[in-house]
């Protein structure tokens, strides 16, 4: 399916999503073009990952609805935008543990083509690129590893190539450089920075150095709703997000 | 703040690394059973082998799911009973003959059609359950099905079942032959024993090892968990089925205790002291549980067996929560003077 470039990549009308009483998300209205950089600020609790639940079906909005690439998306099951080359990452690491770093990419690679129960062995193709992911993310020296016993930020890497089995036309990453060691960092950055363009990329960050310098629009959450939305040079010297930042602490 | 997973976790579940000696092992094991019979007495090898083969087909069934995908199912014995009786209706000579003259080279696919299909319907209804509540949802289906049977006059004869079902002829031995018997059992075990190796390591079965790990991860990635949890039961049926279909010839029928409750708990007890890290502990299991069932009887009056095999399954679940096979291992650790390999503690 070939999309027209001025549909954007992601449209959100009027999401929502309570909890009980609590409004996780409130009322968001967002677009993400085609191929651009979104970074996603906010303090902690903002909803900033109840976003991307939405955004990617974990669970459906309250209110509202979600286009990707002009596509209505809202009412899709997760497995089914998956197929539609949405690829995510988790703040919490959700990976099989059990299992070695090279099977992990195996069944995401998988899990984006069809015979999904083939009870075939994985192809030639399969593991070839599921190591070229394994190479993509650093960890291609740790293919028959278990995943439990992967270190924090390989667990991190392995997250990301997981979400690139897909070939994912929009990449979401929730947190990505949280608890990376400053020799991580800068590799994870050069990472999103490789990304082709042919990516749309969101990326949930606390870190204003990794997310300022990739973003090319950065959206602020608090409280669940949109506060302020602009490139990363006005984001650094507006007034409510400093109040933001101060009042909360960048760190959390 | 930490997000809520649907994590799927046992706390049986082996980890499915890759072991090197695992083909090896099972292949020496494969020959020490096929030489086995001639130094041993046609007692041992139908008494003892040969039933502890067809009792851990239908425990391997149950570590299946248990090992791959996380699920304790109760309702293998049942399954397994499905098999053995739509052979019994169906064949010709069995007494009372319900529906007869079904050659057994017709009954027993059909059979194991039906098991299947009975494993499919259990996963099916218990698709949303998880843990205490899968276990409790599986054992109302079996002893549902037990009732149902052993009331059940017009298809199986109620409360007496069905006799004289003496199974097939193979290579024109009739199947009541011990060593037809103990070698069709041992061949049919081995197949099932290598298929469910070999199909842990298809895309089907390591979405299967992702569910249990981490089922909300594997419908992000595209899979439909619901559904391939529904297949899973499938295979663990066409498995028991097996197991049933043997367990009827050997008995030479089949009644409604043979499937009850507990019939049941006896798989159950036959998979955890083996250990639910890999399919051969249910093997291990039934050797053990037919040895003791075999021999406390001499040993004390039938009634102890109950209290000694009870204190086995306890003696074992809290030593080695993973059976004789975590005990094993850990020796083996040990004998390498290997430290147990800490998992990473995840930070939030
Ligand atoms: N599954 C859930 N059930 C109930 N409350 C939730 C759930 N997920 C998130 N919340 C609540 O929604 C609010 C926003 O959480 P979250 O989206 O995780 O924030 P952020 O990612 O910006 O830190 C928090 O108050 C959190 O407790
Ligand atoms: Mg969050």
């Amino acid at each position: 399916m070939q999309a027209a470039p001025q549909v954007p990549a992601l449209a959100l009308h009027g999401v929502g999503r309570k909890f009980g009483a609590l409004a996780a998300v409130g009322n968001v209205t967002l677009s993400v073009a085609a191929g651009e950089r979104r970074a996603v600020l906010g303090p902690n609790g903002a909803g900033k990952t109840t976003l991307f639940n939405l955004i990617c079906g974990d669970f459906p909005p309250t209110s509202g609805r979600v286009e990707l690439f002009g596509q209505d998306i809202t009412a899709l099951p997760p497995h089914h935008r998956a197929r539609s080359s949405v690829g995510r990452t988790y703040q919490t690491s959700l990976l099989f543990n059990g299992l070695s770093v090279m099977d992990n990419l195996v069944i995401a690679v998988r899990g984006a083509k069809p015979k999904r129960f083939s009870l075939a062995l994985p192809s030639r193709e399969d593991s070839a690129k599921a190591i070229a992911l394994a190479e993509r993310v650093r960890l291609d020296h740790l293919l028959e590893t278990e995943v439990a016993q992967l270190s924090h930020g390989q667990r991190r890497q392995l997250e990301v190539g997981m979400a690139l089995a897909c070939d994912p036309r929009l990449l979401m990453l929730d947190e990505p450089a949280a608890g990376l060691s400053p020799v991580e960092r800068p590799e994870l950055l050069k990472l999103m920075r490789d990304l082709p363009r042919s990516i749309t990329l969101i990326v949930i960050e606390h870190d204003m150095d990794i997310a300022l310098p990739i973003a090319d629009v950065v959206t602020v959450m608090k409280d669940g709703d949109v506060v302020v939305e602009g490139p990363p040079a006005m984001i650094e010297t507006d007034p409510t997000v400093q109040a933001i930042y101060l009042g909360h602490g960048r760190a959390h | 703040m930490s997000e809520r997973t649907g994590a799927v976790r046992t706390g049986l579940a082996a980890r499915g690394v890759r072991s090197a000696w695992v083909l090896p092992a099972s292949l020496a094991l494969l020959a020490v059973l096929l030489v086995l019979p001639a130094v041993i007495p046609p007692f041992f090898t139908a008494n003892i082998l040969g039933r502890a083969i067809v009792f851990g087909i239908i425990a391997m069934s149950m570590t299946f799911l248990a090992t791959y995908g996380g699920f304790v199912s109760l309702a293998q014995m049942m399954v397994a009973g499905i098999a053995g009786y739509t052979v019994a209706v169906l064949v010709p000579g069995a007494v009372p003959s319900i529906v007869g003259g079904v050659p057994y080279a017709v009954a027993i696919p059909l059979g194991l059609l039906a098991a299947t299909a009975m494993g499919l319907l259990v996963g099916a209804i218990a698709v949303r359950t998880q843990g205490i509540y899968l276990l409790m949802i599986t054992l109302a289906l079996a002893v549902g099905v037990h009732l149902f049977i052993q009331t059940n006059i017009a298809w199986f004869n109620g409360y007496e079942g069905i006799r004289n079902v003496v199974g097939p002829e193979i290579l024109g031995l009739p199947f009541r032959n011990t060593y037809v018997f103990y070698y069709t059992a041992l061949v049919v075990a081995a197949v099932l024993y290598a298929m469910v190796l070999y199909v842990v390591r298809t895309p089907f079965g390591l979405a299967l090892q992702g569910i249990r790990d981490n089922v909300r991860r594997v419908n992000a990635l595209g899979y439909h968990a619901a559904l391939h949890r529904i297949a899973a039961f499938g295979i663990a049926g066409f498995i028991a089925g097996w197991g049933g279909l043997l367990a009827t010839f050997y008995n030479i029928g089949i009644s409604p205790g043979t499937i009850g409750l507990g019939a049941t708990v006896n798989i159950l007890v036959m998979a955890v002291i083996g250990g639910l890290g890999h399919p051969i502990g249910a093997f291990i299991g039934a050797l053990i549980f037919v040895v003791f069932d075999t021999f406390a009887a001499d040993l004390y009056d039938r009634d102890r067996f109950n209290t000694l095999i009870g204190a086995i399954f306890l003696a074992i679940v809290l030593v080695s929560p993973d059976g004789v096979l975590g005990i094993a291992r850990r020796l083996g650790r040990l004998l390498q003077r290997r430290p147990a390999a800490q998992p990473a503690e995840a930070p939030r």
